[in-house]
């Protein structure tokens, strides 16, 4: 296990549940933590790797249903409910907060397997997409601001000479600045370029003739 | 004596008061005429005894004084009546021999007329001191002239009697008992009555001037035969003169009065018409002189009229009453009135004349409308009393029943009698209803009874019917009035409410069992679920490639370990079911106490409550059901946490502490720090609740429980926030 493997974190009062749990889901190789209390988990420093989090919703102190929603407003890992007696509104208010499943104890361990699985995946492409966005910002944060100021106009189809009549230099200026946002973006084709601009939310130059 | 204090007449107050004599001011109570309710007008008496009066000065003259007193006792209804007068033709003013004498005395006084008394000291003195009515209470305490007169004058009543102009003395009324009391009308009627023979007085002194002028006359006449003829026609012109001036009387009288006086001939045709024709009929009195009487009348009355005066002049029969009559009159605009009309009839002259005093009563006749609308009003006001409103007789038999009692029961007010009210009534209400009517009517005390009566559809409603007797003076019952109140809804709900109860008592017991099963299904659950995934967890490891052997061993161990566990809990809550068909086992309480903490720690884990135990070692053990126990215990820890469930700015904690304060008592406390108790002595009744879903059922159970342990249980607010319930339960007493 590298410190890429997915990691599941299991938050529970009950000790009994942890340690089934625990036992459980490292049956099929999953790294596991486990945290009596909300506080306990928040408090934990999280490794840079795929996870998933196994909540009970009757936790002393904070709630599931808290935890949640504190979760909700930074990096969270999606959640799979657990519940003693769970009641529909609780799990209504769960599963529209993001919930990946809901589900009342004793539960299934397939069951419970395949949610896991399915929030590992989810969560690992959230972060492949987060982390290429992060790798797109780092290239273009290497982009001097006039060429920042060129690539709207390359985006939007403008050719050299036009570009260079917008912004008022020659259009052999534009054509080396061309040729270092390709560089610096490692875009291989204009048509990669225009889809990095996209990612990276950059307008397009508008067309004024 | 000053000058301001002299009277009218010019005769000086009282000067020579008796020693030990009380003031005038000690028995006035003239004010009090105005203060005492007054009776409405007599007109017909008034009208009866002004045509006497007319009448009587048509005919003599003579007896009008004493017709006077009469007149005055009649009216007034007093005990006895008078009038007196200054002796006339006496020196000076203030000359202590002038004197009152009684002109006229008529009722049980009468035997004093002709008696006197001295000018300056008679209550009539008085009187003429102060121009005005008086009304004197036991003035012979002033008086004391009047002391030997046999009968006490409880109140007397004198107004002055002017002649010309001049209070010349008084006509009084007085009662000798408190028979009753004189009012304002009284008052009025003597000022009318005095006022009417004050021109009598006028006219007596000028017939007895005229018979002493006669008698002058006569002895003059015997030296005339010597006198001139011319002498002799000046004394006759003279003598002529006096006679019209006793002819005018009438005129006089007639024209003073304010009612309207008209006199007819045997023909019917006016003679003689005073000023208030003008503001009654429209007509001055020139204008009807002459004419017939019928002018006055609408065309329909005039036949009638004719017809009648025809008859009363050959057969003597009168078509209507003369005293009183109310006719319509015909005024010049041809507006028609109501009058009420008194006639009198003398000779004059062997000519017969009908004198009719004619009154315009329209506006009484409002009056009276106005009362009938009211009474009117009353009726229709009975009618739409939102109510079924009944009358009966001082011997209990119905005669009235309002247009709700007859529409309800869909009858006529004819048929009750017929049908008999009691055939209204439900079978099973009709004696129960006849007995307490006849009760209530019997012995005069209100009817208050529950019935069904019988609607038009023949459905029956439950009513109210309620009856209350009213009085005359004496305590007799005159009326009964009764009010029938529908109730049916108000009854029906009691019912419901009955049954309710009943239902509401189990669903508790229901509920109760329901949250313990809640409490006992999450006991068992947690451990339930960790054995399974236990389970599932040591398949998979010994599936593995190669099996996790270890781990396997190790999660079989947790399945036996929490297996067990869940078989604990489940031997504890069989521990709390186990004695329930037992009724008195010998328990310790702390071990129902710690059962049913661990059966709520669910509850108190869910809701973040924090739970606080003070329990007594060896405390001694208590005799019970130990079900109930259970059940009491687990209502008020569970009330205990649901009252904390709004705290937000303080921590939730329960405190449950037991003690044994005495050999002979366990207490136990709940104490939580929820909002407390508004109302500790209520809480305790069946459906009394603070909770938006609670039955306000469980504390009654729980008192209903622990007095049947012989125990206590009450409540108390704690201090700022939080209650505390506590019972007590008496120990098992060694033997």
């Amino acid at each position: 296990m590298n410190s890429d493997s997915p990691v599941v974190f299991v938050v529970d009062d009950d000790h009994r549940v942890r340690e089934a749990l625990s036992s459980l889901i490292s049956s099929v190789g999953l790294r596991v933590a486990v945290f009596g209390s909300a506080a306990e988990f928040l408090e934990f420093e999280k490794p840079d790797a795929p996870a998933c989090l196994v909540l009970d919703l009757q936790l002393p102190g904070t709630s599931g249903l808290e935890l949640q929603q504190q979760l909700l407003a930074g990096d969270t890992p999606p959640i799979v409910f657990i519940s003693g007696h769970g009641d529909i509104p609780s799990s209504v208010r769960a599963m529209k907060a993001g919930a990946i499943e809901f589900l009342p104890k004793p539960f299934d361990d397939q069951e419970l397997l395949r949610s896991i699985h399915a929030a590992i995946d989810q969560d690992r492409i959230a972060r492949q997409k987060k982390s290429e966005l992060a790798e797109l910002q780092r290239r273009y944060n290497l982009l001097t601001p006039r060429e920042r100021e060129v690539l709207p106009f390359v985006v939007a189809g403008f050719a050299n000479k036009q570009t260079a009549a917008n912004l008022g230099t020659s259009e052999i200026t534009i054509g080396v600045h061309r040729g270092q946002i390709m560089r610096k973006m490692a875009a291989k084709s204009l048509a990669e370029l225009v889809r990095m601009a996209d990612r990276l939310g950059i307008a397009r130059a508008a067309r004024t003739v | 004596m000053t000058g301001s204090a002299k009277s009218k007449n010019d005769i000086p107050p009282a000067t020579s008061i008796p020693e030990g004599a009380a003031s005038l001011e000690s028995i006035l109570c003239t004010e009090e005429l105005l203060q005492r309710t007054s009776r409405p007008p007599d007109h017909a008496k008034e009208n009866a005894a002004l045509v006497a009066l007319a009448s009587a000065l048509a005919e003599s003259g003579q007896s009008i004084l004493d017709i006077l007193a009469g007149a005055i006792l009649q009216v007034t209804d007093s005990d006895s009546a008078g009038l007196s007068l200054l002796t006339s033709g006496f020196a000076t003013p203030g000359d202590e021999r002038r004197r009152f004498y009684s002109a006229t005395i008529k009722g049980m006084w009468k035997g004093h007329a002709g008696d006197g008394t001295q000018r300056n000291f008679d209550p009539c003195g008085d009187v003429l001191d102060r121009n005005c009515t008086l009304l004197l209470r036991h003035f012979e305490r002033r008086y004391p002239d009047l002391l030997p007169v046999s009968l006490a004058a409880e109140e007397c009543l004198l107004v002055p009697f002017y002649v010309r102009g001049n209070a010349v003395g008084s006509i009084w009324a007085m009662m000798h008992t408190d028979r009753r009391r004189f009012d304002s009308e009284d008052e009025r009627l003597m000022r009318v009555l005095g006022q009417f023979a004050s021109l009598a007085y006028q006219t007596l002194g000028t017939i007895d001037n005229l018979k002493s002028q006669i008698n002058a006359r006569e002895k003059a006449e015997a030296r005339l035969r010597e006198l001139t003829r011319a002498e002799v026609g000046v004394i006759l012109d003279s003598l002529q003169a006096q006679v019209r001036t006793g002819e005018e009387f009438h005129r006089v009288v007639v024209e003073t009065a304010s009612d309207t006086v008209v006199s007819i001939d045997h023909r019917g045709d006016i003679l003689l018409a005073n000023h208030a024709t003008t503001a009654t009929f429209g007509y001055e009195p020139a204008e009807l002189i002459g004419q017939p009487l019928t002018i006055l009348m609408p065309e329909y009355l005039r036949d009638l009229h004719r017809a009648g005066l025809k008859r009363y002049q050959e057969t003597g029969h009168r078509h209507i009453n003369w005293q009183s009559t109310e006719l319509i009159g015909l005024r010049k605009n041809g507006e028609e009135f109501p009058v009420e009309v008194s006639f009198g009839e003398f000779n004059s002259d062997g000519r017969r004349v009908f004198t009719g005093f004619i009154r315009d009563i329209s506006e009484r006749k409002q009056v009276e409308e106005a009362l009938r609308a009211s009474e009117r009003g009353l009726g229709l006001i009975v009618e739409t009393i939102p109510g079924l409103v009944w009358c009966a007789a001082p011997d209990g038999e119905l005669n009235y029943l309002n247009q709700r009692i007859l529409d309800y029961t869909g009858t006529r007010a004819g048929d009750w009698a017929q049908l008999g009210w009691k055939n209204l009534l439900h079978p099973e209400d009709a004696e129960t209803t006849a007995h307490a009517w006849s009760r209530a009517v019997t012995t005069g005390q209100p009817l208050e009874v529950q019935c069904r009566l019988r609607r038009s559809d023949g459905a029956y409603r439950w009513f109210q019917a309620l009856g209350q007797a009213a009085r005359d003076s004496a305590g007799g019952v005159t009326r009964w009035y009764g009010l029938l109140i529908d109730i049916d809804d108000r009854k029906n709900m009691e019912e419901a409410l009955r049954n309710n109860r009943a239902r509401l008592s189990r669903a508790i017991q229901t509920a109760t069992i329901g949250e313990f099963a809640a409490a006992i299904a999450h006991e068992v659950n947690q451990p339930l679920a960790a054995v399974v995934t236990n389970a599932q967890a040591c398949l998979r490891w010994l599936a593995a490639e190669p099996p996790g052997m270890a781990k396997a061993h190790e999660a079989a161990e947790r399945i036996v370990r929490d297996g067990k566990e869940a078989g604990e809990i489940v031997r504890r809550i069989r521990a709390l079911f186990r004695q329930a068909a037992v009724d008195n086992v010998e328990f310790d309480m702390n071990e129902v106490i710690g059962e049913v903490l661990h059966l709520l720690t669910g509850e108190t884990t869910r809701r973040r409550v924090a739970v606080e135990t003070d329990l007594g070692l060896d405390l001694s053990p208590v005799l019970g059901d130990r079900v109930q126990l259970q059940q009491v215990v687990f209502n008020l820890l569970l009330n205990g946490i649901e009252a904390m469930d709004r705290v937000v700015d303080r921590p939730k904690q329960l405190f449950i502490c037991s003690k044994q304060p005495n050999p002979e008592t366990i207490l136990v406390e709940v104490r939580d720090c929820g909002p407390g108790i508004k109302d500790p002595d209520r809480i305790f009744e069946a459906f009394f609740t603070t909770k938006e879903n609670g039955m306000g059922m469980g504390l009654a159970i729980c008192r209903s429980i622990i007095d049947a342990h012989r125990g206590r249980l009450w409540a108390a607010s704690g201090e700022g926030s939080g209650a505390t319930f506590s019972f007590t339960l008496p120990v098992r007493v060694a033997s």
